[in-house]
């Protein structure tokens, strides 16, 4: 049987006009001088089939080419080398609502929406009362789209885009809208897809939803396709790739900050100025093991006399989790800043990292003591990424033990007595 | 049989009609009837504008050509029933004029949905086009039936003409939109130079004064404009036998208009298909 997709050596270079020249005084003023160009390599020779039945998920940071991929696919974008079929009927939905007008009735909408997907308005008339049951909007039929709820709008724009029967359906972040009785709705329908044996192609930033529905994740970034395999074992590069970029992201930032404060027009009391991760031996590194001593050092410049304030830091997995967080005051420490142009290095100390393997990215706040004000805030401060040493799963080594006693005196339904006690 | 708690969970898909013709025809009547139905929503008179413009232009044009300049004075037989042949005349100019403008918004207006979902783009521009022809329809309709009941109207049999040359004006305006609206994506000016164009368009097509008043040697001239041959040979039609056609009017040359409507329409259309691949890049 033919893969449902087949992507073969496929590029994508989109040319960004360094100045727009779409006037006629601009072409008759500069017709000698050839356009300035800056080329954008949105894909690089990305090649990948997806067999009939799949449930295929993309990941990737914002600008990696998966939208690009998903718009050649759905032969809105032309590829500049390279090809991308698609064997049958598919069905895009690249946002919510395409074709959809405010001032358009509910019913009207999903004629309008309903002719962009190809069905005919014989074909929807009989079919309305479901599209409206379906997506709970039986009471707003004839209300315009522009007095729905942003809620209301998405239900009705996933409703009609599942109308037309496909072999393949490409979906561009739809769970990260809806409520979440909805989301469950669109899930359950996905799956009945997956059992009637329709392909799926869904890009999404929701990592644990990749897990969970996909067969495969694909994982692009800056136009090339780094990971290829199980939802699992995708998603943990995911991961390990964002708390790398994250790290290079608060280098610039600290590297900025430390230029910053003579342009300022108005100094803040206490700026952050650093922020550093070091290991046992007080080497920076960003890559730890569980159980390893970390030394997170936050470096101040203060501005003015404002008495005590507060130093608060917060750790957070990759995508989003707070794992932990304090701060100087829950932990009884005092920092203050009594002078104009004086320094302050902060250090926050753990003897043993109790996190499993992931990326997780660092937050520091400087607030007043009441909590009202924020001085400074730096996020991300810092990241780091732990790598997968004991197997142990989950966010937390519990640094638990295990005993194991043989022949023990174990009594028969002593599983109640345990549990109430 | 599902019971409605059923409905609500799940929504069975249908399949698209086999036939790719009945789904463009059917989103271009959707579309179309959209934009005719979202030009009027919020205005109180709604579609009476579109009829009212005209109007008004024709009271305008009457004033001034008719009263002022005496040009219905003549009677010679191209000035039959002059004010009819205006009020024919200013519906069709309208048409033209209406057309053309929404067609060079038809892509570069449509960026979303252009970036989002996939269907020949050529739709859009014919969509366009059929919303103003639907108010084009109307008016006609209105204009043949008022004109009719006060006599200004002689219908014979090369009234059954008059067909073919609603059909050489919709190919006309639909080669026309095709080019307009692909290069205007690209060539924002196109507006303004289209705006001028328009008025020598107006002025040049004998719309608000009869086609035997340009002088002779410039009528061989003008008769080449494909809007001046459709207009003169519409009145012809059905305004009065006695207005000349344009075939009596320059002669053979007349089928050098009605070649120009068909050469310019496959001419827009590779153009069109030519540049379609870069809307969604450019917009």
């Amino acid at each position: 049987m033919k893969p449902t997709v087949e992507v073969a050596h496929l590029s994508k270079r989109f040319r960004l006009p360094l100045d727009k020249s779409t006037t006629l005084k601009y072409r008759v003023t500069h017709w000698r001088s050839s356009s300035r160009y800056r080329d954008l390599n949105a894909l690089r020779d990305v090649s990948f089939d997806i067999p009939a039945g799949q449930f295929l998920g993309i990941a990737g940071p914002n600008g990696c080419g998966k939208s690009t991929l998903l718009k050649i696919l759905c032969r809105i974008y032309k590829a500049t080398s390279g090809s991308a079929v698609v064997n049958g009927e598919f069905s895009a939905f690249l946002e919510l609502g395409v074709g959809f007008n405010p001032e358009l009735t509910a019913r009207e909408n999903i004629f309008l929406g309903g002719a962009v997907l190809g069905l005919t308005r014989r074909q929807l008339r009989d079919k309305i009362n479901e599209v409206l049951a379906f997506a709970e909007l039986e009471d707003f039929a004839d209300q315009k789209l522009k007095n729905f709820s942003s809620g209301m709008q998405v239900r009705l724009a996933f409703s009609v885009a599942i109308l037309a029967r496909t072999d393949l359906l490409i979906m561009d972040e739809v769970l990260a809208v809806g409520d979440a009785s909805f989301q469950e709705k669109c899930f359950e329908t996905f799956k009945s897809y997956k059992r009637e044996g329709k392909t799926i192609v869904l890009v999404s930033h929701d990592l644990p939803a990749l897990e969970e529905y996909c067969d495969r994740v694909l994982l692009f970034n800056q136009g090339e396709v780094i990971a290829d395999g199980p939802a699992a074992e995708v998603t943990s590069a995911y991961h390990r790739m964002i708390a790398e970029h994250s790290m290079a992201t608060a280098e610039s930032r600290s590297a900025m900050s430390s230029s910053r404060g003579r342009a300022q027009t108005a100094p803040k009391e206490v700026e952050i100025v650093s922020v550093g991760l070091f290991d046992g031996s007080g080497t920076p590194t960003w890559r730890f093991d569980t159980a390893d001593p970390m030394t997170l050092t936050i470096e101040l410049l203060t501005h003015r006399d404002i008495g005590d304030f507060v130093c608060g830091i917060a750790i957070r997995r990759a995508d989003g989790l707070l794992v932990a967080g304090t701060n100087t005051l829950l932990d009884h420490v005092t920092v203050s800043s009594h002078a104009a142009g004086g320094t302050i290095r902060v250090r926050y100390t753990i003897d043993s990292l109790p996190l499993l393997a992931g990326g997780y990215v660092v937050q520091v706040a400087l607030v007043d003591v009441g909590g009202a004000t924020t001085y400074d805030d730096a996020d991300p401060a810092a990241s780091f990424h732990i790598e997968n040493t004991g197997g142990h799963v989950g966010v937390l080594e519990m640094h638990g033990r295990w005993h194991v006693e043989p022949g023990a005196d174990v009594h028969a339904g002593s599983t109640a007595a345990h549990t109430a006690r | 049989m599902t019971t409605v708690a059923e409905t609500g969970r799940r929504l069975e898909s249908i399949a698209r009609p086999k036939s790719v013709v009945q789904r463009n025809l059917n989103l271009i009547v959707e579309l179309a009837i959209t934009q005719f139905k979202l030009k009027y929503t919020g205005s109180a008179l709604g579609y009476v504008w579109s009829l009212l413009k005209p109007l008004m232009l024709f009271g305008i044009m009457y004033l001034v050509f008719s009263v002022l300049l005496k040009v219905s004075a003549g009677t010679k037989p191209g000035y039959a029933d002059f004010p009819v042949q205006l009020l024919i005349g200013i519906v069709v100019w309208t048409f033209f004029a209406e057309s053309t403008t929404l067609a060079m918004n038809a892509i570069a207006g449509a960026g979303d949905i252009i970036r989002k979902a996939y269907f020949p783009r050529w739709i859009l521009v014919v969509a366009s086009t059929g919303s103003a022809l639907l108010t084009f329809a109307i008016n006609m309709i209105l204009v043949i039936i008022v004109t009719l009941l006060i006599g200004g109207l002689h219908l014979s049999w090369r009234s059954l003409l008059a067909p073919v040359y609603f059909v050489e004006l919709a190919v006309l305006v639909i080669g026309l939109s095709l080019l307009l609206s692909a290069l205007f994506v690209f060539f924002r000016d196109l507006g303004h130079i289209w705006e001028i164009l328009s008025l020598v368009l107006f002025y040049g097509s004998a719309v608000v004064y009869p086609f035997s008043r340009i002088p002779g040697f410039l009528q061989t001239f003008a008769g080449l404009n494909p809007v001046a041959q459709i207009l003169l040979d519409l009145r012809h039609a059905l305004v009065a036998p006695q207005i000349p056609s344009m075939a009596s009017s320059i002669g053979a040359l007349v089928v050098i208009p009605i070649v120009l409507c068909v050469v310019l329409f496959f001419v827009a259309l590779t153009v069109f298909n030519r540049l379609t691949p870069r809307f969604a890049e450019e917009l």
